[in-house]
């Protein structure tokens, strides 16, 4: 015990000297516990296998080139999805943001179909679209909008009222408000609600695969379920939380410090 | 002359949750001339901000007329700037960018607005912060970011809205000695609103008192004092301090 808490403190200060590191140092301890459990043999290998035997097979699928062909899979389908969301998302946000009657019709519907998940409409589009890259689509561009699109509302809500009042008395066209005045504004929100949005999406992505795809981190984990390869599945588990973290870490997090960090909009 | 005039004005609110009507301004009538300094002082509540938004064409009023330049005012325009208290400048633009965005919606060309945008930031003493972000200044930079903002549009009126209150006493003087020598400078039509008595002194030709709620004209009052005008010297002034004391006594009666 005085040994883990020994390697704890190691980590710990070792963390605090490479700060590029510092978000990979509570996952050592976890780590550890993960070896430790595995090489203890209370429970069978084939059900519980250790850290390396799953480093093991990343290293066999990537050299069979399955991985990486199934990861560009994934992350396509959640680009293509994703962008789609926003492009619809942003757009219908705005609208029911700032026109009273939009919303008056808008919010209702909004939030009715927000309540069907995603998960939900896997049956009736199974027989609309049947297995493939069509259901999938819908699939994230569905789950993807609606946090898009409600945290876009919000956005343009908080928008202070004096920026669009100083806009039109500086002689600004109601286009012009809207695009250099309320979009900028709600800008916090909507990286909120892309946040959310791709988080949500890749989650049903990847119940997608499971279910109607043939190929992808989903699709891998359930084909290896059916082959009782736990190894597979617990590495495509490492793999969806790593890719999360560096969507977040490369796309999201440079895109607010570049915005709403240097505007002073959100606390540093 | 590009005269602002003000017949009858009255505004009333339905308050949402009391259910009954409330009146804010009532029967207003007032004249600013153009190149006039005037403040506009009263207790607060007494619906001096709301006057001011009618005037700004951000609400409508209920009764009443407001001629700017012998037309009426329908809605904001930018012939009437305005300088807010909350400062509103736009955060994700940069200092020039705010100054900048009257003329380019004016459809100015680029290197002619920024000559402009420069220009007033020289006037404001800014020049050096034309790049920076507006989170990055202190309020009183943030304000001044404000009034060359509005400047910048050359508007036929400016409208100041407490523009002084949320920074501190002495950036404030500062700042109100500052807005005096433009004013000399550049002579642009300024309607100015206060609670502060000793500011609204200071600053104008004309001062224009409203009572407590609802918003009537009690009096208004020529400032004779000398420009350039300089708090040092002032403070001391007999006619000044009995000039502060004289409107005092009309916004706080005993």
């Amino acid at each position: 015990m005085a040994r883990a808490l020994r390697l704890l403190g190691l980590t710990l200060r070792w963390a605090a000297a490479h700060p590029g590191l510092s978000s990979f140092a509570p996952f050592v301890p976890i780590l550890a516990l993960w070896a430790l459990l595995a090489a203890s043999g209370l429970f069978p290998a084939v059900f519980f296998p250790g850290p390396m035997e799953v480093l093991r097979v990343f290293g066999t699928l990537m050299y069979k080139g399955v991985l990486p062909d199934y990861l560009e899979d994934s992350v396509i389908r959640l680009a293509v999805g994703a962008a789609a969301g926003m492009a619809l998302g942003i757009p219908l946000g705005v609208l029911v943001g700032v026109s009273r009657r939009a919303h008056r019709l808008g919010w209702p519907v909004l939030l009715f179909f927000q309540a069907i998940g995603d998960i939900a409409w896997l049956p009736i589009l199974l027989i609309w679209f049947g297995f493939g890259l069509g259901t999938m689509t819908f699939v994230i561009v569905y789950t993807v909008l609606f946090p898009v699109v409600l945290n876009t509302v919000l956005g343009v809500r908080s928008v202070p009222l004096e920026l669009t009042r100083a806009a039109q008395s500086l002689g600004a066209p109601r286009f012009h408000i809207l695009l250099e005045v309320i979009v900028p504004g709600a800008l916090p929100n909507i990286v909120t609600g892309l946040r959310n949005g791709l988080g949500y999406g890749w989650r049903a992505l990847i119940a997608a695969e499971m279910i109607v795809g043939t190929s992808g981190i989903g699709f891998l984990m359930f084909d290896a379920r059916r082959a009782g390869q736990v190894t597979e599945i617990l590495l495509g588990m490492i793999v969806l939380g790593l890719l999360w973290y560096f969507v977040d870490g490369w796309l999201l997090v440079p895109l607010e410090r570049a915005t709403v960090e240097r505007w002073g909009l959100v606390a540093r | 002359m590009k005269n602002l005039i003000i017949r009858g004005l009255s505004k009333t609110y339905l308050d949402p949750y009391a259910g009954a009507h409330v009146t804010a301004i009532a029967d207003v009538s007032l004249e600013v001339v153009q190149g006039e300094f005037v403040s506009i002082v009263g207790p607060s509540g007494c619906g001096k901000s709301t006057l001011l938004n009618m005037i700004a064409g951000f609400i409508p009023p209920s009764r009443g007329e407001i001629l700017l330049d012998g037309r009426s005012v329908k809605g904001p325009g930018p012939d009437r700037g305005v300088v807010f208290q909350s400062f509103a400048l736009f955060p994700w633009k940069t200092v020039l960018g705010n100054v900048t965005f009257g003329p380019k919606m004016r459809g100015v060309p680029r290197e002619e607005r920024e000559r402009i945008g420069r220009e007033y930031l020289g006037l404001v003493g800014l020049a050096g912060a034309a790049g920076r972000y507006p989170a990055e200044l202190s309020g009183g930079m943030q304000q001044r970011v404000g009034v060359a903002r509005a400047l910048a549009n050359s508007p036929d009126l400016l409208l100041m809205d407490e523009p002084f209150a949320s920074v501190d006493a002495q950036t404030r003087m500062t700042l109100q000695e500052e807005l005096t020598r433009i004013w000399q400078e550049r002579r642009p039509t300024i309607l100015f609103v206060t609670h502060d008595v000793e500011e609204a002194v200071f600053l104008a030709n004309r001062v224009i008192v409203l009572s407590s709620a609802p918003g009537r004209v009690l009096a208004e009052l020529p400032v004779p004092l000398p420009r350039p005008r300089v708090w040092a010297p002032l403070v001391e002034d007999r006619d000044f301090k009995a000039l502060v004391a004289r409107v005092l006594g009309m916004v706080r009666p005993a």
